[in-house]
């Protein structure tokens, strides 16, 4: 703020200076008097007043601050003798902008501009206003503008911007780049370039029209000294060659660069692609959207013979040798794996031998094979192997280890490196549960007694091994997986509590048990986990799928709220911001910058989670006021009833949204958040190979959109609902007028049938499938899937037959009366079977818990909502009722109803709360000694317990000296029986949650009760 | 062996595996969007052949005279990276952009004075620490203010280290 020291309206620093202090201290009370009493003195001038809104912005009142600043604004309009500079309007501008009244700055700019047309000045904030506003067209017509002015190159840079912008992100076709292009030469022609991102904003017109030869003479010429670093120029030679299709050439200059820069991977991934004439990297297209490219294993038909493939190939060979040989340090891995690339590509192309591959692999762990990365540095040449050969090279690996190694950090390393193949390659999947577990206690025992070689370590620094440990955990959820027995999950999540114990910071650790302790219906600890990995800013969009998804189906309100909360903050605040970065990019002549902010600003606004976020947080307060009929009506008013939402729903089919979430961190057994193979029976390797997480992504995707279109039309079914219901309570007819009434049927017919059609039902279908189930017709396989949604379905569809005359509400056998029998026995008959089948959570992983937790707190809550309209309405207000036999008659009848529906509410509640208290009831011990005891290996050799034991005799056996103080202290505060009973006291944590909202509803259909 | 490029927004989705580690801070998206808008020079990523970000570093050059020079804010190395001179190459980087491009006269970085393994790496690259600077981390632990000369600074003037330590509000720069 202090660059705004200044003379504002003619007002001298002097005066200005101690309320700028005053804003900067956040005294805003003494600001105000200061500004008060500038205005006073300073009536007439606006820069005064600008000043006074904007403290009364910062101190929260917002009316008085719009009003105030208005007044500035009309003031500045309305003589002509008023000084109008940049300040005042700057200032104006940060007011209307915090109160989202964007047009009003643009408008008070414009309107400056029109009176001073040739203050550039002015016109930057102008140009700024539109930076604001994304107006691309307008951005660049004032930029044009300040160019013919002053004739200056950053000017025709922020035009030629605005022109890319137009076409990349806004409507503009390409021909604009065409002119954007024309203006750049005819400046270049009489002004020369000076900045370096002007001429790769100029490099990159050209590109994006195919123009590579005349860019490549560009960097060739005069201009290409603007690029001061050699590697940089040539790689982008390289590449404009390449994409016109000279690959001779591209590849010459790309070898120049590996010369330079022997470990940069990517270019000798270029240089190799160019030599054999693979042009696959370079087509249009070929980049898209991900977060993690996939390697391109595309086999695309070579255009060489197969003499001059071989020629071609033996040149890379002869190169990377040389590369090899020059390579000073171990450090410089690319000219070693540069000859498993040549022998991948040889394969691709069917001109090559696995057995070369495997033997380039095994040179190559000779020299790496300690390294952590190694693993995940072969991945894309193992997928080129068959299965078979798969397992050769696992075996040669296996004979080779340790063998020219005598240090035992290296030799510990190849072991770890070993394991991680056999997981990559699936073998984990195939062996026998015996041998997998013989695996895991390998691990466990190799990570125990090479603590030791972490004595001096500082606590700051990974354990060596530690992914020993979670690997070992990948094993035991298996075990778990394979044989349901509990004692297996126990111990994959002992040995993580382990870990952690020696060392608190490994957050692969943390997400492993994070998602276990999901898994056991024990959220709180998950959450506690999951607040420790520190997710903040914009990891809160890559990172929170790990804990969100979860949250949203368990009581723990308050926690989901603050997560909702922080995470639509963070996006909010930044969508506000970002075009003040785009415009400091501008200024600061990043112009590469401003397209990619906009880019990802438009990337993070189609954020899937982003949306989902918007539409489950007001979704949860609906639940959270859903005892009270009209607490829920003031929230329906906050959301505008919902309309907001239901737009949205419409708009999902037409937008692109995006998934920026990162998967790679996701455990095996969930690869999406959709998905948890624990929940099924064991499906063996079929899960592999990795080629499917492609096909689950985008099933994920799919999945996620439909639940976002079928969610945003959720909140305004709940207020057409509570509608439909007060309106078919004949005599106490009180619309509120905000919607017609003939109109909510209607309007509710329709969002019932998108509901169905999303549910990939037709209405009438969907009709059918709901009046079904409680006679045990229905698939309960079509169902399951969405229950929630079928449930949701039934109690709309009886809010909506209360009130329709159409065929369709008395379709078939159910008529006005009998829908609400349909809705009765539908909640109970599926919310009573389903915690019926419950066993305790202890016991059994993977509880259909989280399933009753929606059944309760949706569907069931709705049409409590439902009731308590109908109850309400039916209440004398004290105005005259309206008498009629027939009315008096279906109203009786109604009143049958809903007394019946509230008595079979009232038993389903009831049930809930007395399993919850009897799970409540059981000795926290009796749990304790029952999990711990999962944990006693039985048989010798077999069973689960045995990985567990060796932590415990590690635990025992190794001392102080050998350990150091630092493990050996957290050694000492291991204790395993902590961990079980944590889980325990985190189960019960749900299930009180859960029992206090049933308590709740059941008070409110007490009152109910009595009210009828 | 890593691909070393410049740091784009689409980085930011791509790094949490390095993120997640307890000393790298995630800061907000105003602060690394205003080094890209500023210096995009200076924020460089380094990837895997597997295309996953193994470490980034991020910096600036500011200051006035002879104490122009380049800043390193932030380096970081996912932990299956590291051990491998990863962070040196992206440190050799900046100092280059700092010496060639902006003809800077040195490279100076805020350390944690209880980072030992970092300022042991820091010295091996051939930091001298210049001047301690009091609680300058949330008013609790003192930082190292750690500095390497380059090619301009031809009598090593800017790493002469300063006797006594100063507090944060002595410093020159934010």
């Amino acid at each position: 703020m202090a660059s705004k020291y200044g003379y504002g309206g003619g007002i001298p620093e002097r005066r200005v200076r101690p309320i700028w202090d005053a804003i900067d201290s956040r005294q805003f009370k003494n600001a105000l008097k200061l500004t008060s009493t500038l205005v006073s003195k300073n009536p007439d001038i606006p820069y005064a007043l600008a000043l006074k809104g904007l403290i009364l912005e910062r101190m929260g009142k917002l009316d008085e601050a719009f009003s105030v600043c208005i007044t500035a604004k009309e003031m500045l309009f309305s003589s002509s003798s008023i000084l109008i500079d940049d300040l005042t309007l700057s200032t104006l501008q940060i007011v209307f902008q915090r109160l989202d009244h964007l047009d009003v700055a643009t408008s008070c700019y414009e309107y400056a501009c029109g009176k001073f047309p040739n203050n550039v000045e002015l016109m930057m904030g102008l140009f700024n206003c539109y930076v604001r506003e994304y107006s691309f067209v307008k951005q660049q017509q004032i930029a044009m503008k300040m160019y013919k002015i002053v004739g200056e190159e950053r000017f025709l840079l922020w035009a030629v911007c605005s022109f890319q912008l137009q076409v990349f992100c806004g409507s503009g076709e390409d021909k604009l780049l065409l002119l954007a292009e024309g203006l750049l030469k005819k400046h270049i022609a009489t002004h020369n370039l000076h900045e370096p991102e002007a001429l790769s904003v100029y490099i990159s017109l050209l590109e994006y029209q195919s123009k590579f030869g005349e860019a490549l003479e560009i960097l060739s010429g005069k201009l290409g000294s603007l690029i001061v670093i050699e590697v940089d120029k040539l790689r982008i030679q390289g590449r404009l060659l390449a994409r016109a299709g000279d690959y001779v050439l591209a590849a010459d200059i790309f070898q120049r660069v590996l010369e330079l820069c022997p470990d940069d991977w990517e270019c000798f991934q270029n240089y190799l692609s160019c030599l054999i004439g693979d042009g696959s990297n370079w087509s249009k297209g070929a980049q898209n959207n991900s977060i993690h490219l996939p390697n391109s294993g595309d086999c695309k038909n070579l255009h060489l013979t197969d003499e001059m493939f071989d020629s071609r190939i033996s040149r890379a060979s002869d190169f990377a040798s040389k590369l090899a040989e020059k390579a000073s340090s171990d450090s410089i891995r690319c000219p070693y794996l540069a000859s498993l690339e040549i022998e991948r590509r040889k394969l691709i192309y069917g001109r090559g031998d696995m057995d070369k591959l495997i033997e380039v692999m095994m040179q190559y762990f000779c020299r790496f094979g300690h390294l952590p990365c190694f693993a995940s540095d072969v991945e894309t040449f193992l997928e080129v192997l068959t299965g078979d050969k798969k397992n050769e090279l696992l075996d040669k690996l296996v004979e080779s280890c340790g063998a020219p190694v005598t240090a035992p950090k290296k030799l510990l390393g190849q072991s770890i490196t070993i394991f991680k193949v056999r997981e990559l390659i699936g073998d984990m999947f195939t062996v026998s549960a015996t041998d997998i577990e013989g695996f895991a206690v390998q691990m466990a025992d190799l990570y125990c007694k090479n603590l030791p070689l972490s004595k001096d370590l500082d606590i700051q620094e990974s354990v060596h091994g530690e992914d020993l440990l979670s690997m070992a955990c990948n094993i035991l959820v298996q075990l778990f997986w394979r044989t349901n027995h509990i004692g297996y999950l126990l111990e994959a999540i002992m040995i993580l509590e382990f870990g952690l114990t020696i060392r608190r910071h490994v957050s692969q650790y943390k997400i492993l048990l994070l998602h276990l302790y999901s898994h056991w219906c024990a959220l709180p600890l998950a959450y506690d986990w999951y607040k420790s990995l520190d997710v903040k800013n914009i990891l809160l969009e890559t990172v929170s799928h790990h804990i969100l998804p979860q949250m949203l189906t368990y009581p723990l309100w308050n926690d989901l709220s603050d997560l909702l909360k922080d995470y639509l903050k963070f996006m909010d605040a930044h969508f506000r911001e970002s075009a003040d970065l785009t415009f400091l990019a501008y200024r600061h002549r990043n112009y590469s910058k401003v397209i990619e902010f906009v880019q990802f600003k438009e990337r993070l606004q189609r954020s899937s989670q982003y949306l989902l976020a918007k539409i489950e947080s007001p979704i949860l307060h609906l639940k959270q006021n859903a005892d009270s009929i009209e607490k829920e009506e003031g929230v329906l008013e906050n959301l505008k009833c919902g309309t907001h939402f239901l737009e949205l729903s419409s708009e999902i089919g037409s937008k692109s949204l995006t998934f920026n979430e990162d998967m790679q961190l996701r455990p095996w057994w969930t690869p999406t958040y959709d998905k948890n193979y624990l929940l099924g029976p064991f499906e063996g390797v079929s899960y592999y190979p990795r080629e499917n997480m492609q096909f689950q992504i985008k099933q994920m995707e799919a999945n996620t959109l439909k639940k976002i279109e079928r969610r945003s039309l959720v909140p305004r079914m709940i207020y057409l609902s509570i509608q439909s219901a007060a309106l078919s309570v004949k005599y106490n007819i009180e619309a509120n007028g905000s919607l017609p009434e003939h109109q909510v049927p209607s309007e509710l017919r329709i969002l019932l049938e998108r509901y169905a059609n999303i549910l990939g039902f037709s209405f009438h279908d969907a009709i059918e499938m709901v009046s079904d189930f409680p006679k045990g017709h229905s698939s309960s396989e079509v169902a399951s899937p969405n229950l929630i949604e079928w449930m949701n379905f039934a109690v709309f569809f009886n809010a909506w037959s209360l009130n329709s005359h159409e065929k369709g509400a008395s379709h078939r056998d159910i008529n006005k009366t009998s829908s609400w029998q349909l809705v009765n026995s539908f909640l109970e008959k599926q919310i009573v079977e389903k915690f019926r089948s419950m066993r305790p959570l202890l016991s059994s992983p993977g509880s259909d818990l989280p399933v009753v937790v929606q059944m309760v707190t949706e569907p069931l809550a709705w049409h409590i909502l439902v009731i308590q309209s109908c109850v309400r309405s039916s209440l004398p207000t004290g105005k005259k009722k309206k008498k009629g036999g027939a009315s008096e008659q279906s109203n009786s009848q109604l009143s049958y109803e809903i007394r019946d529906s509230i008595l079979s509410v009232y038993r389903i509640i009831e049930q809930v709360i007395t399993w919850l208290k009897e799970q409540l009831q059981k000795p926290v011990d009796e749990g304790l000694d029952m999990i711990l005891s999962s944990l006693v290996t039985k048989v010798p050799n077999e069973g689960p317990g045995r990985v567990f034991h060796v932590i415990e005799t590690c635990v025992a056996s190794l001392n102080d000296t050998e350990l150091g103080d630092r493990i050996a202290g957290s050694l000492r505060c291991w204790h395993p029986a902590d961990v079980g009973r944590k889980l325990i006291s985190g189960q019960r944590t749900v299930l009180s949650e859960l029992l206090k909202i049933c308590e709740s509803k059941i008070k409110s259909l007490q009152t109910l009760k009595l009210q009828i | 062996m890593s691909t070393i490029r410049r740091f784009c927004c689409n980085d930011l989705l791509r790094f949490a595996s390095v993120n997640l580690d307890h000393l790298t801070e995630t800061f907000n998206m105003s602060f690394y969007m205003t080094y890209l808008a500023r210096w995009p020079d200076y924020f460089h990523v380094a990837e895997s052949p597997g295309n996953q970000v193994m470490g980034y570093i991020m910096g600036k050059v500011e200051g006035e005279g002879e104490s122009w020079h380049g800043h390193v804010t932030a380096v970081t190395v996912a932990p299956e990276y590291r051990r491998q001179q990863l962070a040196k190459k992206l440190m050799n980087l900046l100092e280059d952009i700092s010496d060639k491009i902006d003809k800077a006269y040195f490279v100076d970085l805020f350390v944690r004075a209880s980072n030992i393994p970092a300022i042991k790496m820091y010295e091996k690259l051939e930091y001298v620490i210049y001047r301690r600077v009091l609680r300058y981390y949330s008013g609790e632990e003192d930082a190292l203010d750690m500095r390497k000369a380059l090619s301009r600074d031809v009598e090593k003037k800017s790493v002469v280290p300063l006797k006594r330590p100063v507090t944060p509000d002595e410093l020159e720069y934010d």
